[in-house]
């Protein structure tokens, strides 16, 4: 934690430093209870990053081996390139008729997947100032007035805030097409908009035919017990031989 | 930046005082004025120590990979390449709810001639409890985690420092909401009334406070791909994760589905004689069982334990569907 | 956000106290107020110890809510002939009653069990101005907690009575609200009643 904003302490005028969202703080040479009231001032947050570009590589091919996904994708998928940016987004805490309530908008315009539903990932927020390391990020700049939304919200302000989040930006190519995944840079969560898919035609099938099979072989057990018995076994060896082909081929 | 802030000091001796967040009157410690605090006054805030250590979170997460149908190499390949605690933020609620339910049950029964019968049992029942309710306070994103389990343990702020903590991002007004909700439903569901006929129940929101909680997040490796558990810091659990499935046992649920299915539904037409009822509800019951292993089959090539939001390889949520379908089925017939 | 100390609405003398606590009382003048979103005074009695208590004593504030209950139709499974013994008696299903609820933190079944004792048997008491120095319990509920907490202590009342309750249509109304310091002393079993 060691990005801590300052202001002067107002008793003894010292330096009094203090953490994000932290709302009583002691004053270290008077001791002095100190209070930071948010309300008036717009802070400046950003988040550290927690995942470097080998995880979150790595946490990319973990999503695109996923059972929705083309088969072998993780393996398949050619990545193009790996940006590590931080997204500008909107905080702001209002007083509705007394009740609270946290609204979140974009600061930045984009077309980026997962950024358009907004919210504000788990992650450690710090103080964004100067002596903040951005470690070789492109901070996307603000393009969007924090008083354009001012107006339009409900209630009264009590907190409002830029929050910049770290985010990896990873394009690859899969059958000649292009594609794009954002990659939360603080709890990992990945997200995509358009992704090439599984059919699960094969699943299907699989399951329905050897389903049907089993019935038939119920009935016929009415009539030859032994017939049936053997026909069922055969059918499970080849329900399985069939489905372990399809779960990893297909 | 100095117009942000006051200095708090007891208005009548001006002694130094010690607010916590939340508590709104306040002894001054100097002069014994009781002091009040207006206008926003925080909520309480709380941390749990992490009795876990680095050790314990990687050996947790090993005895984790060998549980339940993840793939069988997981233990041999698996390669953990990044352990670190985190503090997570949750609102905790304590609710009471007062009230009686009062209505009545109905049971079935049937004599030798096939008469059925009803009898209807009356119920009076009183609900007067406390709820304890927890929800977490930022996004939870892909970590799998929504509430708390555990609400015991040491408490202290010594590690707040050290550990990254996140930070609480959702309004603590609709925690109550979701909190009242929350208990009037559990209320609602302990008093057992199956038919209600008269119902007064009181939700009183009694405590409202802030819980830090640390959650050791362990990163591992499966060829080439990354995966995540989270272990309760406190209790040492695996409290979430994901983990690469096994093909094997994909095929065999499909064939345990299959033949496990086809045998209800054909036992159902063998000994439906001719009631059309019986053919059809063996065939449901085993179409159903079928769609439970399918689940399996098709999603199960990743384990995915925890409070996530989608969970497509779960048997709980294939159960969940089949009883949204089957009630969708059962309107539709009615 | 703003610390102000804490003086009576009526003399202005400051309060000292060592304990949090949601009612003020002013050793002074002996008022009793209470600072929910504004400084109300507050309404309140204290009841005389009995001259026999035994023990170490302490007050236990109570609201204690003057309402008006009306039981527009009611059903009830089974228990009718004590419902009869009871109609004969006279005990009506509308009129006026004082509930009592403790103000101070409590387990529920606690809560339960001094709001309906006091609500079915009212104590009687003699009051007197202040507290004689004997301490008192902090109050936590606020008036509207114990306005909601009254009609659960009236249906409770009456789905007691022999018999299931099955439906209750009914109005409560509390026509006014005051505090009530009741006289207890520590005993083995813990707090009892010391009228």
């Amino acid at each position: 934690m060691g990005n801590l904003a300052s202001i002067k302490c107002p008793k003894c005028a010292a330096p009094v430093t203090f953490d994000a969202e932290t709302k009583f703080v002691k004053c270290s040479y008077c001791s002095s209870q100190v209070f930071i009231d948010r309300s008036g001032a717009g802070f400046y947050y950003a988040a550290p990053f927690m995942v470097d570009e080998t995880n979150a590589v790595g946490m990319f091919r973990r999503w695109a081996a996923g059972s929705t996904k083309a088969k072998d994708l993780d393996r398949l998928a050619q990545i193009a390139g790996v940006k590590k940016k931080y997204f500008p987004v909107y905080m702001f805490k209002r007083d509705v008729n007394g009740k609270e309530q946290v609204v979140l908008e974009p600061a930045g315009s984009t077309t980026l997947p997962g950024l358009h539903s907004l919210k504000v990932p788990a992650t450690d927020l710090k103080i964004f100032d100067g002596s903040f390391d951005i470690g070789g990020a492109e901070l996307i700049k603000p393009d969007i007035e924090m008083t354009s939304y001012n107006d339009q919200l409900p209630g009264k302000p009590k907190e409002q805030a830029l929050v910049f989040f770290p985010i990896w930006k990873l394009d690859y190519v899969f059958n000649q097409k292009r594609y794009e995944v954002v990659i939360d840079g603080s709890a990992g969560e990945v997200f995509s908009a358009e992704f090439p898919t599984r059919s699960s035609g094969a699943y299907m099938a699989v399951a329905g035919l050897g389903f049907v099979a089993f019935i038939a072989e119920g009935l016929l057990a009415a009539v030859s017990l032994p017939l049936a018995l053997v026909l069922m076994g055969v059918t499970v060896v080849g329900v399985f031989v069939t489905a372990l082909y399809v779960a990893r081929r297909m | 930046m100095t117009g942000i802030s006051v200095g708090l000091n007891c208005p009548a001796c001006g002694g130094a005082i010690s607010v916590v967040e939340g508590e709104d009157t306040i002894p001054c410690q100097y002069c014994g004025s009781m002091l009040f605090i207006e206008g926003d006054k925080g909520v309480s805030t709380i941390a749990f120590k992490s009795k876990v250590i680095h050790p314990n979170a990687v050996a947790a997460t090993q005895a984790w990979w060998a549980r339940g149908f993840k793939a069988r190499d997981l233990k041999r390949v698996g390669q953990v390449t990044e352990v670190y605690p985190i503090y997570l933020p949750f609102w905790r609620a304590l609710t009471r709810v007062a009230g009686w339910v009062c209505g009545y049950e109905e049971r079935r029964h049937t004599d030798k001639n096939g008469k059925v019968t009803v009898e209807r049992i009356p119920k009076e029942v009183m609900v007067l409890q406390d709820y304890n309710f927890s929800e977490i306070a930022c996004d939870p994103g892909d970590l799998g985690i929504r509430t708390l389990k555990n609400f015991t343990g040491e408490t202290s702020f010594a590690d707040f420092e050290m550990i990254p903590t996140f930070e609480a991002t959702t309004s603590k007004d609709d925690a109550v909401v979701h909190a009242k909700n929350d208990a009037l439903s559990r209320a609602r569901s302990s008093a057992r009334v199956p038919h209600v006929t008269f119902e007064r129940l009181h939700v009183v929101p009694k405590r409202l406070s802030m819980v830090y909680y640390p959650v050791w997040i362990v990163r591992y490796k499966y060829r080439d791909r990354m995966y995540m558990t989270g272990v309760d810091g406190v209790t040492g659990q695996v409290m979430s994760g994901r983990a690469p499935g096994d093909p094997v046992f994909q095929s065999l649920a499909v064939t345990a589905g299959a033949s496990l299915g086809g045998m209800i539904a054909a036992a159902g037409l063998i000994f439906s004689d001719g009631s059309a009822e019986i053919a059809i509800g063996g065939l449901a019951v085993g179409a159903g069982i079928l769609y439970v292993f399918y689940r399996f089959f098709r999603h199960g090539s990743e384990i995915v334990e925890g409070e996530f939001r989608e969970k497509k390889g779960s048997s709980k949520q294939a159960l969940k569907d089949i009883g949204s379908i089957a009630k969708q089925i059962q309107g539709g017939m009615r | 956000m703003r610390v102000v100390q804490v003086k009576c609405p009526s003399c202005n003398t400051p309060i000292y106290s060592k304990e949090r606590d949601r009612l003020f009382f002013c050793d002074k003048c002996n008022t009793l107020h209470v600072r929910d979103g504004g400084t109300d005074k507050v309404e309140y009695e204290i009841a005389e110890f009995n001259k026999s208590a035994q023990g170490e004593k302490v007050y236990m504030p109570f609201w204690r809510m003057y309402s008006s209950f009306v039981i527009r139709s009611k059903s009830v499974e089974g228990g009718q002939l004590f419902r009869l013994a009871n109609w004969l008696k006279g005990g009506g299903d509308t009129g006026s009653l004082f509930i009592y609820l403790p103000a101070t933190d409590m387990e529920p079944s606690a809560l339960k069990y001094w709001s309906t004792t006091f609500t079915a048997t009212p104590p009687r008491y003699a009051t007197r101005l202040n507290f004689g120095g004997v301490r008192r319990l902090p109050a936590s509920m606020t008036k509207d907690e114990a306005t909601q907490m009254a009609d659960f202590v009236v249906v409770t009342m009456e789905a007691e009575k022999p018999g299931v309750l099955q439906r209750l249509d009914y109005s409560l109304t509390v026509n006014d609200a005051k505090v009530v310091y009741l006289p207890f002393v520590y005993a083995q079993s813990g707090l009892v009643p010391a009228l």
